[in-house]
């Protein structure tokens, strides 16, 4: 079967910056990494393909420096890699990167051979909003299922999913090609291993660059053009306010009578403390 | 101004059809059914879709789709919405996300509502992108408030991005409707009003176009909940990477049993696998409203912050004085948590037995 595994290239630090003027991310000066929950989706992509043979292809629409992720994907098995990258890609939401997406997949299924399955993370660190995986469905019109911690194929060439959500296990069947996420830690990712590193250095041809002149898709559906929604303005965070009480107790007694009398003290903390105290010291009730 | 005629699309995308805002009007709840009837967190949903409904002078309509679901329409008005409309058909028996979305696009093209929410639960995680997406529209994940631009009927769909110490308002200028999803528990339950049950329009409505599914529910097994969840906890013990190992949560939970507490973690605590993502306090995590949050071996970190905004007293227990948390908590106490975590208890369970006694408190 052929995987197609997405990956984004995110900043690595939680201290992000944002540019005032346009309300996108600066990422100029921050290192970046592939994100961290894509790597149980490129995981699960390599264990079908080692079972059903195949082959994976990782694909990434991010500026060029997100070759080094795709270089990472590689080491760890990964056959192939498209970084899908242009100038007018820039500043896209969710919708113009899904249909950006989208459309190389198709790439792939004319010029490379039928894509069956296409695998995504839950979600990115640097804006977890999940909504790739559902919105590139939408455009090759592809069933799919989010939250999935193990998949195979049944005996007549359906896709089998575990999925997890808050209160309940299920299982699904999906005919092909489809669309996973994967629910983030649910797999641990094997590491780089050298020999694919040397496969890489004899055969670099193995990551391939795609642009607009190749994909060809209309300026107007791709990047900040393309994209319904943008950020309007940015305010900071409302402070909330605190006491800011700060005690330097003389040991583990004193800090612990400290924080019990403070709570006491305050009125609400003092009702729910309490209640609590009360309630499972089985005292006199309401 | 931006209302184009039909047909001149302009600049926009030809794969995406042209919009005339002026055509969309009202507010929507897409309600999520599943055993338990009508989903709380859908419910929920009816707190921001109120303040942009006033906002606009319009009303909210909630959809239901699946099958034997109108019995659940008085709920929903009880809960806030104006207007109901329901798709019963057996065919929306089991929740299939493209059949689902499908169904409600249909009635979107039909019924041309400005603003979508959907509760951000999993499910709806999964669904509300593909909805947004097949009507070529723009969608906003885990908003924390919304706003509205009078003039052009924008919403401002707010919500922390990247490192949680910056808000952005995200707007929609030339597309409809609108979608948004939040969180489950951040916005509250709007109060019940019985007296509103059957006092709006159930509109019983057929789906002409039903996709025959490409995937199917095999099993499912509910597994219920076993801790009570933390977003709902009056008292929040949180642990952090400070606290050195799993071990430490140990003491946590020790304490957090003594005090009727739900212990939860940072982001940091749970990647090191100390304690489960659904315990997660933060942005990208649960967003707690506890009367008190004891925050132990947490640095305090901006986005674990943004998670506790709403903790009505917030202590801090840390070795390190100058963590920032000391200057964001309320009540900071700057000491090894393995010394003062146990006389807590010590001392807690003191209190506990003059309570049960009836002698006053001494501490």
């Amino acid at each position: 079967m052929r995987i197609v595994v997405g990956m984004k290239w995110v900043p690595g630090t939680q201290s992000v910056r944002i540019d005032p003027k346009t309300g996108t991310l600066i990422r100029e000066g921050v290192p970046s990494i592939v994100n961290p929950h894509d790597l149980p989706a490129v995981e699960l992509a390599l264990r079908l393909r080692d079972k059903y043979g195949g082959e994976v292809i990782a694909l990434s629409m991010s500026p060029p420096p997100a070759i080094k992720g795709l270089e990472y994907l590689i080491g760890m098995g990964v056959d192939r890699a498209i970084l899908l990258t242009d100038r007018v890609y820039a500043g896209a939401d969710t919708l113009a990167t899904s249909y950006a997406l989208a459309n190389a997949i198709r790439k792939i299924d004319a010029e490379i051979g039928k894509v069956d399955l296409a695998v995504f993370g839950q979600e990115t660190t640097d804006s977890s909003t999940a909504h790739i995986p559902a919105q590139t469905a939408s455009w090759l019109n592809w069933p799919y299922v989010y939250y999935v911690r193990d998949a195979w194929l049944t005996e007549d060439g359906k896709l089998r999913v575990e999925r997890i959500l808050e209160n309940a296990i299920e299982e699904w069947e999906l005919d092909m090609p489809a669309i996973i996420s994967i629910a983030m830690k649910s797999i641990k990712p094997r590491p780089v291993s050298l020999l694919n590193k040397i496969r890489f250095k004899t055969n670099p041809s193995t990551l391939i660059t795609w642009t607009n002149s190749y994909m060809n898709l209309d300026v107007r559906c791709v990047g900040l053009k393309g994209s319904p929604t943008f950020v309007a303005k940015t305010v900071d965070v409302p402070e909330v306010p605190r006491k800011k009480i700060v005690y330097k107790p003389k040991d583990g007694e004193d800090a612990a009578r400290w924080i019990l009398k403070s709570l006491l003290s305050d009125e609400k903390a003092s009702r729910a403390l309490l209640k609590a105290l009360r309630g499972s010291s089985g005292g006199e009730g309401s | 101004m931006s209302q184009k005629p039909q047909g001149d699309c302009g600049d926009i995308c030809p794969e995406w059809g042209c919009r005339n805002k002026d055509e969309y009007r009202g507010v929507w709840v897409v309600g999520e059914v599943d055993e338990n009837g009508l989903s709380e967190a859908s419910l929920q949903m009816l707190t921001p879709a109120r303040k942009v409904a006033s906002k606009l002078g319009t009303k909210i309509t909630g959809v239901l789709i699946g099958h034997n679901v109108k019995g659940l329409a008085d709920q929903f008005m009880e809960y806030g919405a104006d207007d109901v409309i329901v798709v019963d058909d057996e065919r929306f028996k089991e929740y299939v996300p493209n059949v689902f979305g499908e169904a409600v696009v249909e009635l979107v093209k039909k019924y041309k509502p400005e603003m979508i929410f959907i509760a951000g639960t999993m499910r709806g995680r999964e669904l509300a992108p593909f909805i947004a997406n097949h009507l070529r529209s723009g969608i906003t994940a885990d908003c924390t408030d919304f706003d509205v631009d009078e003039k052009t009927r924008d919403v401002f769909q707010i919500r922390p991005p990247f490192g949680a110490v910056l808000l952005a308002y995200i707007r929609t200028p030339n597309r409809r409707p609108q979608l948004a999803t939040a969180r489950p528990n951040v916005f509250p339950l709007p109060p019940r009003d019985p007296s509103r049950a059957g006092k709006g329009e159930i509109i019983e409505e057929k789906v002409e176009h039903v996709p025959v599914p490409k995937s199917r529910l095999v099993s499912r097994k509910v597994v219920p909940r076993t801790e009570a969840p933390i977003e709902k906890a009056e008292i929040v013990v949180g642990g952090g990477k400070g606290l050195g190992s799993a071990e430490g949560f140990k003491m946590l939970e020790e304490l957090a049993k003594e005090i009727g507490a739900v212990v939860g973690g940072s982001r940091k605590a749970v990647d090191l696998g100390w304690i489960p993502h659904e315990r997660q306090i933060g942005q990208t995590g649960k967003s707690i409203k506890s009367v008190i949050y004891m925050a132990v071996g947490i640095s305090g970190a901006a986005q674990h912050m943004f998670g506790v905004r709403e903790a009505e007293v917030v202590v801090a227990i840390n070795n390190d004085p100058s963590a920032p948390i000391l200057s964001q908590a309320d009540y900071g106490v700057v000491a090894d948590y393995r010394e003062v975590i146990p006389n807590l208890i010590k001392l807690v369970r003191e209190i506990k037995d003059r309570l049960a006694k009836g002698e006053p408190i001494d501490l």
